[in-house]
């Protein structure tokens, strides 16, 4: 059970971001994959879920032995993949409760029963510290910053996918939000899900362990190692690395 | 046309009369605007129209299914007007022991000719144009409501202009009154069958909130697929510290140009207005609407949506006017307009005439689609694309929905507008998916 890509090479108006990326998540592990701004971690997030804007040019995105780079983003999440984003979009008029709802039903051939959704989107709301009142507010209509990164673990909490995929949740949140966040990550990885944690910083791999680091630049992964190579990108800088490459290209 | 029936009082035989002269007076009208959006009646034979009697039924459960669906199932009071004629009207007794009067207009004049004739016209004129002349001319049956003053209605005083047969014109004219501290709720409707061929529906309403009084008004269109062309002035006066809430909600008319006004009359007035459409087909659609400030201290909230799909054409014009000397008010109008078809076109405009100072007015205006973000974030949810778009749609106007205060008329509202998303899914569908291709290629 593994989500892999394969020489995945990706644009966007005639822009090459991604430039033959190779990477593979498989249940149960969770994964951070580091960059600088522009080093195409976005891109890579928004075409693993099918985004239309991203236009891919070479590779595949294969999940579960299913090659999916052509599929709509709603076949990929019925499949297992989801995606928390870093800039959610806002659902003006439809509630949290009833979003929640309708994802949810989405990936059943039965509409979920209203006591047993409750119950679900009870815990979990539990799990997440989030007040019972803010499942009946328009999805993330005049949400804070927390509010709509914890909305985002909500669903993935809700949705349980095979692998996740998390684009700079961390980034703008305070250390509490931060703290909730990461507790319900790490409660929800387990056996049955793959984690991919994006981020630019390495403050929430101190919440959020990984089993693998990846390091990004110019649209290809660079280095990759254990829980280590954050510590040593911490200690080095993006800057570095990329000295580092470019001297190994050279050579 | 037809012939102007016998004035049965001399006041109002008078009034008819000048309203003769000024119809056959007037050419019928081509309204323009800005040089690019015209609504023309070009294409209506309104030679081929006639008014129609019809026989009154024994109960609402004898009304055609496109009447009966769309009432509320215990109303205070009910009036029917099928083409020229009443066909029903139930009162409740508690109503009528309360001094409550909803009868046919007609009907008034004979019963009730001196309060009738304080009100009548008093903020419409036959001299508005063609058609406000006609209606003033050979309105029949009609709808008058007066609510004493002091006097709590619970249930939904309703109302309905119905026409179902092509050939058929209908003058319609509605007169309320809610007097000073009184309360209710008012649901004015215009139904049609699915008929082949063309009707008109020349109307006029007009509400006098009395001071302090509190009404909820809405009008509920939907004409059906019959060719229905509706032209039609409503105003709504409302008086020292009174307040109504008005909600005209447009879901169907082959061609529908109306007027809306609704003023604050005295101080401490104050409205909310809030107005939806969804045009569909070959549909067009053009509404002015007037929030008219006629005093200080007098505040008012408008919002407008609409959605476009098909061929359709929907133009919504929205002004403000605060007249020299009203202080001291408060109030915006915003109006969201949504393209669902490459083929529709629409036009969203919001104006202010501000005639004094130390007044807060503020008004804004979209046309738009449908986001492709909204749309790609819903999908990773595993939401298909088309429900991804019946949901935004839905969503888009349930923001105006729940202003209604009305849980009746919002369940009404929200299913018709499903039923209108479900039969337009196919183009809809295109349209975003063609969007979403144009974005990949870019």
């Amino acid at each position: 059970m593994s989500l892999e890509i394969q020489n995945l090479h990706v644009r966007i108006e005639e822009r090459e971001i991604l430039r033959g990326l190779n990477l593979s998540v498989s249940k149960g592990e969770t994964h951070a994959l580091m960059g600088p701004n522009g080093s195409g971690k976005s891109t890579l997030a928004n075409t693993i879920m099918g985004n239309p804007a991203y236009e891919v040019t070479d590779g595949k995105i294969v999940f579960n032995g299913e090659d999916l780079t052509e599929a709509d983003p709603d076949e990929r999440a019925r499949a297992g993949l989801f995606m928390a984003f870093q800039y959610p979009a806002t659902i003006p008029g439809v509630s949290v409760a009833n979003f929640l709802r309708m994802a949810v039903n989405a990936k059943r051939e039965e509409p979920i029963k209203v006591k047993e959704f409750g119950k679900l989107l009870g815990e979990n709301m539990e799990l997440l510290r989030i007040d019972r009142q803010f499942t009946s507010r328009y999805l993330n209509e005049g949400f804070s910053g927390g509010e709509k990164k914890r909305a985002e673990i909500l669903q993935l909490a809700m949705l349980k996918p095979e692998i996740a995929v998390l684009d700079e949740t961390d980034s703008g949140l305070d250390i509490d939000a931060l703290r909730i966040v990461s507790d319900g990550v790490n409660a929800l990885s387990g056996p049955d899900m793959g984690s991919l944690i994006i981020t630019h910083y390495t403050r929430i791999l101190e919440y959020v362990k990984p089993d693998f680091v990846h390091i990004m630049l110019d649209g290809r992964i660079v280095r990759e190692g254990g829980p280590e190579l954050a510590d040593e990108l911490e200690e080095k800088g993006y800057d570095f690395i990329r000295e580092e490459v470019a001297a190994a290209d050279a050579g | 046309m037809p012939d102007s029936p016998s004035p049965s009082v001399d006041w109002l035989g008078e009034r008819r009369k000048a309203a003769l002269d000024a119809y056959e007076a007037e050419p019928v009208p081509t309204w323009r605007r800005s040089g690019f959006w015209t609504t023309s009646l070009r294409n209506l034979d309104l030679d081929a129209l006639e008014t129609r009697r019809y026989a009154p039924v024994g109960s609402a459960d004898e009304l055609p299914a496109a009447v009966r669906d769309a009432l509320d199932d215990e109303p205070g009071a009910l009036i029917v007007q099928r083409g020229a004629s009443t066909i029903l009207l139930e009162v409740d007794p508690e109503l009528t022991a309360q001094g409550v009067i909803v009868m046919p207009l007609e009907q008034a004049v004979a019963e009730h000719g001196e309060l009738v004739r304080e009100w009548y016209m008093r903020r419409l004129s036959e001299g508005d144009g063609k058609f406000p002349a006609a209606t003033a001319a050979f309105w029949t049956g009609g709808v008058f409501i007066h609510v004493p003053r002091d006097v709590r209605v619970e249930r939904p005083i309703q109302s309905v202009y119905a026409i179902d047969e092509a050939g058929t014109a209908q003058y319609a004219h509605t007169l309320a009154i809610v007097g000073e501290n009184a309360e209710c709720a008012i649901r004015e409707y215009c139904l049609g069958g699915d008929f082949d061929g063309q009707a008109l529906h020349a109307g006029a309403f007009e509400l006098y909130a009395r001071p302090g009084a509190r009404a909820k008004l809405a009008h509920f269109q939907d004409w059906g697929r019959g060719e229905v062309h509706d032209i039609s002035t409503k105003r709504v006066e409302i008086a020292r510290d009174a307040f109504v809430s008005w909600v005209p909600v447009h879901l169907g008319g082959r061609l529908t140009k109306q007027t809306l006004d609704i003023v604050t009359a005295e101080q401490g007035s104050d409205m909310r207005h809030t107005g939806l459409y969804f045009t569909e087909r070959d549909e067009h659609l053009d509404l002015f609407t007037t929030d008219l400030h006629e005093a200080g201290h007098t505040t008012g909230d408008t919002v407008w949506k609409g959605a476009l799909t098909g061929e359709s054409r929907a133009s919504y014009e929205g002004l403000i006017e605060i007249v020299a000397g009203a202080q001291e008010t408060h109030t915006y109008l915003q109006t969201h307009q949504m393209l669902l078809s490459q083929r529709a076109k629409g036009d969203a405009i919001p104006s202010l005439i501000v005639k004094t100072d130390n007044v807060s007015a503020s008004h804004g205006g979209t046309v738009g689609e449908l986001d492709e973000d909204q749309i790609f974030y819903m999908m990773t949810r595993g939401i298909s694309r088309i429900e991804a778009v019946r949901t935004l749609v839905e969503g888009y106007f349930e923001e105006v929905v729940q202003r209604l205060d009305d849980p009746g008329l919002e369940t009404l509202i929200r299913r018709r507008i499903g039923e209108k998303l479900l039969a337009a899914e196919d183009q809809v569908k295109e349209f975003v998916g063609h969007r979403a291709g144009a974005a990949q290629e870019a």
